[in-house]
């Protein structure tokens, strides 16, 4: 197998005081389709924007398609970046932005970005497209590199949910094209859910969960069952997250086996509800232990 | 590159052209009276060494009829400041402030061979402009030059090849300045500010130092220096040498007039000289590769710093 196209070691970022990034470190299969997920400042454009050779590591060290983006920026060549908001000039048309890519890129293929430019006039200014032409226009100039690794910045943030679908499925189409490797970062689950194989969730600058997302959904389990004091269980390795409505208690966790105790109702869990669950804070505040619940005399 | 380049700079292309088609029309409409004054009173007769009676008379005639112009072009002096304020500053500075370079430093071109065939190209196209500028005034001042010469601050500012010199170290200085500050407006400043002070420096501490200037001692009633010379300094020195006060000056005269005697006289009878410091106006070429050398060396090393900056420069 080649060299994975993304590698991160102890890959830190400071700005100024703070760390919007700490010791992360992360290899990202080829071809794989990853959705980098996380909150509002978690980190996910800086890793972007390292990526893309846009900011120099503070600590460790980003590796892109084998080589370093800041010191190597011929590896740019390969990366079809687009960063967040989809910045372009305003005042080119669409067909001189075109002309621009074609200009600066060897690699440049005409066929992938007119495919995806079909509906949008070439003649009009950047500046007077919609948010969805534009972000159309971002990602065809992206794909048209032919790029082995495709990566997205919140590319969804203003569109509306049909023009966000429409714009995976052209990414799908045109990655599934180019057998690329795509990271999409998106707060938003809903939009990269349907697509990615992998995900990457990161909170505060950290890695909070990694992995193939097939195998996340398998390992993870939702008990639902009565509220108890917490002991082991048998089949959970670890409990990610506890939450209590009433008198029910409802456990997400990481299991390592069949639950064999029956008052537990065991669940598959959903990858929103997955992520979700590890970007809140470690434990939810918990309410009056069991003990302190006054007792009532029905029900 | 060279596509990009045009296409992002085409319109700062056609303000240049528009701004040599104004100068050169200018420079025709106000030449038509310099030169037909210069024909009817035949100056070309009282052009140094050549002196034909009643010079002293039509010379300063013609150039205070024409004075308010030759200042005028005294301005002409800001004109490659243009380069840096509008073209340089600009270039790195918009696209940090609209977020573009996100697009353009991530295309197959790596930011350091795009800032160094983007400034090479606008720096070609800049040496062309201020050429031909140069050389529009060139024309326009021959007369002036003719008679009063050019290696003074007049001539020497707006002429020959430091002028293309000049565009190319304002470029690059807004270029640099683009990149430390960030916003085009700061830039901008930024580029003004520093282009004026080293003109400043260099034209009144450097410049008259290029090479030893010439001495010549004259009469202490006479006239400046010989026309078309840049005259550094003009002292009145004693018979001993000594350099001799306004205070004293004044008192010398003072005693003339009360002794009933011509102040002139007194003082040539003092044996009081006058010593002229000056370059000599066949240096004017010497001096003019100096300074553009001078000017063309910091544009490289701006340029150098800004390379190599770009590419450390957390965008």
């Amino acid at each position: 197998m080649s060299t994975p196209p993304l590698v991160a070691q102890g890959l830190g970022k400071r700005f100024r005081r703070d760390w919007a990034l700490r010791d992360l470190t992360l290899s990202i299969p080829k071809g794989a389709v990853v959705g980098l997920a996380g909150p509002n400042a978690a980190g996910k454009s800086t890793l972007l924007s390292l990526a893309a050779g846009m900011l120099a590591p503070s600590a460790g060290s980003i590796s892109v398609l084998g080589g370093d983006p800041l010191a190597s920026p011929e590896v740019l060549g390969e990366v079809g970046y687009v960063a967040q908001g989809a910045p372009l000039y305003r005042s080119f048309r669409v067909a001189d932005t075109i002309e621009y890519a074609r200009h600066t890129n060897s690699r440049w293929d005409r066929e992938i970005a007119v495919e995806l430019l079909t509906r949008i006039d070439s003649r009009a200014k950047v500046g007077t497209l919609s948010a969805g032409e534009r972000a159309r226009l971002a990602l065809a100039l992206a794909l048209g590199k032919r790029p082995r690794l495709v990566l997205l910045d919140e590319p969804f943030a203003s569109l509306d949910p049909l023009a966000a679908r429409e714009l995976l499925q052209l990414l799908m189409d045109g990655v599934a094209e180019l057998g690329a490797t795509v990271i999409v970062a998106s707060h938003v689950v809903a939009d990269i859910q349907r697509v990615c194989d992998h995900i990457v969730l990161l909170s505060s600058g950290c890695v909070r969960l990694e992995g193939d997302v097939e195998e996340l959904l398998e390992s993870h389990r939702l008990l639902t069952g009565p509220r108890r004091p917490l002991g082991a269980i048998r089949g959970v390795r670890e409990v990610v997250r506890e939450r209590y409505s009433g008198r029910q208690l409802t456990l997400l966790a990481i299991t390592d086996g069949p639950i064999v105790d029956p008052s537990w109702t065991v669940d598959p869990v959903s990858l929103e509800e997955l992520l979700l669950a590890y970007m809140a804070p470690e434990r939810l505040p918990t309410p009056p232990t069991p003990e302190r619940v006054p007792l009532r005399w029905h029900g | 590159m060279a596509w990009v380049t045009w296409r992002q700079h085409r319109s700062q292309g056609l303000g240049a052209l528009g701004l040599l088609v104004a100068l050169a029309v200018a420079a025709v409409l106000t030449h038509l009276p310099i030169g037909s004054a210069f024909d009817r009173d035949s100056l070309s007769a009282c052009v140094p060494p050549a002196a034909r009676t009643g010079c002293d008379l039509i010379v300063p005639h013609f150039e205070g009829q024409f004075g308010g112009l030759v200042t005028a072009t005294r301005f002409l002096a800001l004109l490659p400041l243009l380069a840096g304020v509008f073209v340089g500053a600009p270039l790195i500075a918009r696209e940090l402030e609209f977020g573009t370079y996100r697009f353009a430093w991530t295309q197959g071109v790596s930011r350091r061979r795009w800032l160094l065939s983007k400034t090479a190209l606008l720096a070609a196209g800049i040496v062309v402009a201020a050429g031909v500028a140069s050389l529009v005034v060139m024309w326009w001042r021959s007369p002036f030059d003719a008679l009063e010469g050019r290696i003074g601050p007049n001539g020497f500012d707006v002429e020959g090849i430091v002028v293309p010199a000049y565009a190319l170290f304002a470029l690059a200085l807004g270029v640099l300045a683009g990149l430390v500050f960030r916003r085009t407006v700061a830039a901008m400043t930024a580029t003004l500010v520093a282009f004026a002070a080293t003109r400043f420096l260099v034209s009144d501490f450097v410049r008259p130092h290029f090479m030893a200037p010439l001495h010549r001692v004259i009469a202490a009633t006479a006239a400046g220096g010989a026309p078309g010379d840049w005259v550094l300094s003009n002292t009145l020195v004693d018979a001993g040498g000594r350099r001799i006060t306004a205070g004293r000056e004044d008192l010398a005269v003072l005693h003339a007039q009360q002794a009933g005697i011509d102040p002139h006289t007194y003082i040539l009878t003092l044996g009081w000289r006058r010593v002229i410091s000056y370059q000599p106006a066949g240096r004017f070429w010497t001096f003019q590769l100096l300074e553009a050398g001078l000017y063309a060396g910091l544009a490289v090393a701006l340029v150098v710093v800004a390379l190599w900056l770009v590419r450390r420069t957390p965008a």
